[in-house]
């Protein structure tokens, strides 16, 4: 017979015991995979879709006129426009200039800066639709730099030409318009060919046209904003800091609100399962000392016969430790499959739609190792006990 | 039986402080190389004490012990020395109830590194020897008291001890049972040579000893070579 064949018929020897003990530690096995799984994904679903395509940064005017606050791009925060002064009487021309722009020749400049993958100049305005008193707000920007500002075409196509406007799904819906449809402002009308999305509300209520159209409409030369993107191997941090060293009448806004909104989102997320993980770990944990103690006092008796035949110390510590390994292991396997199997069944159950499932080896290998590590740890006090037994005492034990 | 010493115990003292008990007081006992000892008392008389001293069970607070060259009182783990030159018979088998009557007497070999087969083959020979060929993968539940008693004396003999140490071996059996125990006891001593120490509380048990070992509360009250 093998040491460890001794070990494993140790394990099946009180069925119900070691049951109990494998769905404890299972249960924190499968907890940390789970909960990884779906934070893990979270996180990456989260980070493709903010960084295929979206700016690293904003480059503004350092100054704002007497345009609302702050003005970040994509503005969740209120975003430069909308303030009331914007918009003047109720007929004729409603424009309101894009305040302070960025020159042409700024924009070109910072478009050769090395380093720099795209720049791109976008114009912000607001006006009325002919006949109401209903603002809307407007975007200018070349339609292939539309995925810089998180722009999602969800319905037809970007504009091709300078009559046509793609309208965000709120404002869609406010107006009743769709593709096709036709709206009119400032006398000029645009022909609306899709609709967009880009997870931010405010943007959502806006409309997009092409720059060189709402220069034209608002007699500007100019840009409001310029959305940079870092070239790969560049740090955006040091780029942004190096323009606005260049150009001391810009200054640059990295806070990208929706990136930051989401990312408070998935740290919520992470420690809430993480406070989950240790709970589950610690049920574990004190299962599987809690089985390894009844396990050693049930056989005070045998280790007494085993100290009494010759065994030494290391091999009761051996005998226990390996006992308790071999049952974290055991439940480590069932715990995985579990923890894949409800991952898959919130899948499948569409509980997880948009989310890209992130099965990574680190997060196997965590997981096995925390239950190792229990199974490990839990077992050493018991065994510790059980080395320690004084054999007379041991063998008088009923 | 040689005139060598095997066991040589001068003014040995056990107290258990707690309980305010002296279970062995002033203890002198010398026993030879191959001799079969039977010792007798009553109840609390030391007798099991005494045994777990010569097997390094526990250790005596004063005094001085030898068994088969080894100082007892020194500080230090017997382990070894259990395994190599002790093989211990309890009045209870202690067999591990999931393990198969070969598993069970391998159970001492695993101290020793020997090889699997190695294991095998001297577990399958001793329990043939104690008339158990026939029950070598038969777990204890399903066997009577005599065959777990003569596993228990196949397992204590696996890795070759010098002393047999049995604490009442016979207690928990009918008379005709341990009779049989008793005589494959006898027979192991003769033809291997063992020192045999036995302790027991019925007299025509210990009669079949070459001496009889009376204790009293803690003390050696007669030595009695039977012939
Ligand atoms: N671990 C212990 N703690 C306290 N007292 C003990 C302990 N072990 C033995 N004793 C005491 O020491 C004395 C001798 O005990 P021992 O077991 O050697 O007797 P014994 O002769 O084997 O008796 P029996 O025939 O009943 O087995 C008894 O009074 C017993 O109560
Ligand atoms: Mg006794």
């Amino acid at each position: 017979m093998k040491f460890r064949s001794l070990i494993i018929k140790n394990i099946f020897r009180n069925k119900s015991r070691s049951i109990l003990a494998i769905i404890g530690i299972a249960i924190g096995a499968a907890a940390i995979l789970g909960l990884g799984l779906v934070t893990d994904s979270l996180a990456s679903s989260t980070q493709q879709a903010l960084t295929t395509g979206a700016a690293d940064f904003s480059v503004l005017p350092s100054s704002f006129g007497g345009h609302g606050s702050g003005g970040g791009f994509g503005g969740g925060s209120g975003g430069g426009f909308g303030g009331s002064s914007a918009f003047n009487g109720s007929s004729g021309a409603t424009f309101v200039s894009a305040g302070q722009t960025i020159d042409q020749s700024t924009l070109n400049s910072i478009q050769q800066m090395p380093g720099v993958e795209t720049a791109a100049g976008v114009l912000r305005s607001a006006t009325e639709l002919n006949g109401t008193t209903q603002p809307l707000t407007l975007l200018g920007i070349d339609s292939q730099d539309l995925s810089l500002d998180d722009v999602q075409i969800t319905n037809g196509s970007a504009f091709t030409s300078s009559n046509q406007i793609i309208l965000g799904s709120t404002a869609a819906t406010g107006l009743n318009k769709t593709i096709g449809d036709q709206l009119t402002f400032d006398n000029q009308t645009f022909i609306v060919v899709g609709i967009y999305e880009t997870g931010d509300f405010m943007s959502d209520r806006g409309a997009i046209l092409s720059l060189s159209t709402l220069q034209n409409l608002t007699n500007t030369t100019g840009v409001s904003q310029i959305l940079v993107k870092a070239s790969n191997g560049t740090s955006p941090t040091s780029l942004s800091s190096q323009i606005t060293q260049n150009y001391t009448n810009l200054t640059t806004s990295t806070s990208l609100s929706g990136f930051n909104r989401m990312n408070n989102g998935i740290q919520i997320i992470e420690s809430g399962s993480w406070a989950i993980t240790l709970i589950a770990l610690l049920v574990a944990g004190v299962m599987v000392v809690a089985t390894m103690m009844k396990s050693v006092s049930d056989r005070t008796r045998e280790i007494g016969v085993l100290k009494a035949v010759g065994w030494n110390k290391r091999r009761i510590l051996a005998l226990i430790i390996g006992e308790s390994m071999i049952l974290a292991s055991i439940a480590t396997v069932i715990g995985l499959i579990i923890g894949v199997g409800a991952v898959e069944v919130l899948i499948s159950s569409h509980i997880l739609n948009g989310i890209h499932i992130a099965l990574s080896l680190n997060l196997v290998l965590e997981a096995v190792g925390v239950a190792l590590f229990l199974g490990i740890v839990g077992g050493i006090y018991p065994a510790y006990r059980a080395s320690r037994l004084a054999p007379t005492e041991a063998l008088r034990y009923e | 039986m040689s005139n060598e010493n095997i066991v040589k115990i001068e003014n040995l003292i056990k107290r258990y402080d707690q309980a305010g008990v002296i279970a062995l007081d002033g203890i002198n006992l010398e026993i030879k190389k191959g001799e079969f000892v039977s010792i007798m008392g009553p109840s609390g008389s030391g007798k099991s004490t005494l045994l777990n001293m010569i097997g390094a069970l526990d250790q005596a607070d004063e005094g001085s012990i030898q068994v088969s060259g080894q100082n007892l009182m020194e500080k230090k783990d017997f382990s070894s020395f259990r395994s190599k030159e002790i093989g211990f018979i309890f009045q209870l088998h202690n067999l591990i109830p999931n393990l198969t009557a070969s598993e069970n007497v391998q159970i001492p070999m695993l101290q020793t590194n020997n090889s699997d087969e190695e294991m095998v083959k001297r577990a399958t020979e001793l329990l043939g020897s104690v008339n158990l060929g026939n029950r070598v993968d038969q777990v204890p539940t399903k066997l009577s008291g005599g065959e777990r008693q003569r596993i228990a004396i196949a397992r204590a003999l696996v890795n070759h001890p010098n002393i047999i140490l049995a604490d009442e071996p016979t207690g928990a059996l009918d008379s005709k049972m341990g009779d049989i125990i008793l005589e494959l006891l006898r027979e192991i001593h003769e033809k291997e040579n063992m020192t045999l120490i036995l302790v027991t509380h019925e007299e025509y048990v210990a009669k079949k000893a070459d001496r009889i070992i009376s204790m009293m509360d803690g003390k050696i009250t007669s030595e009695n070579c039977t012939l």
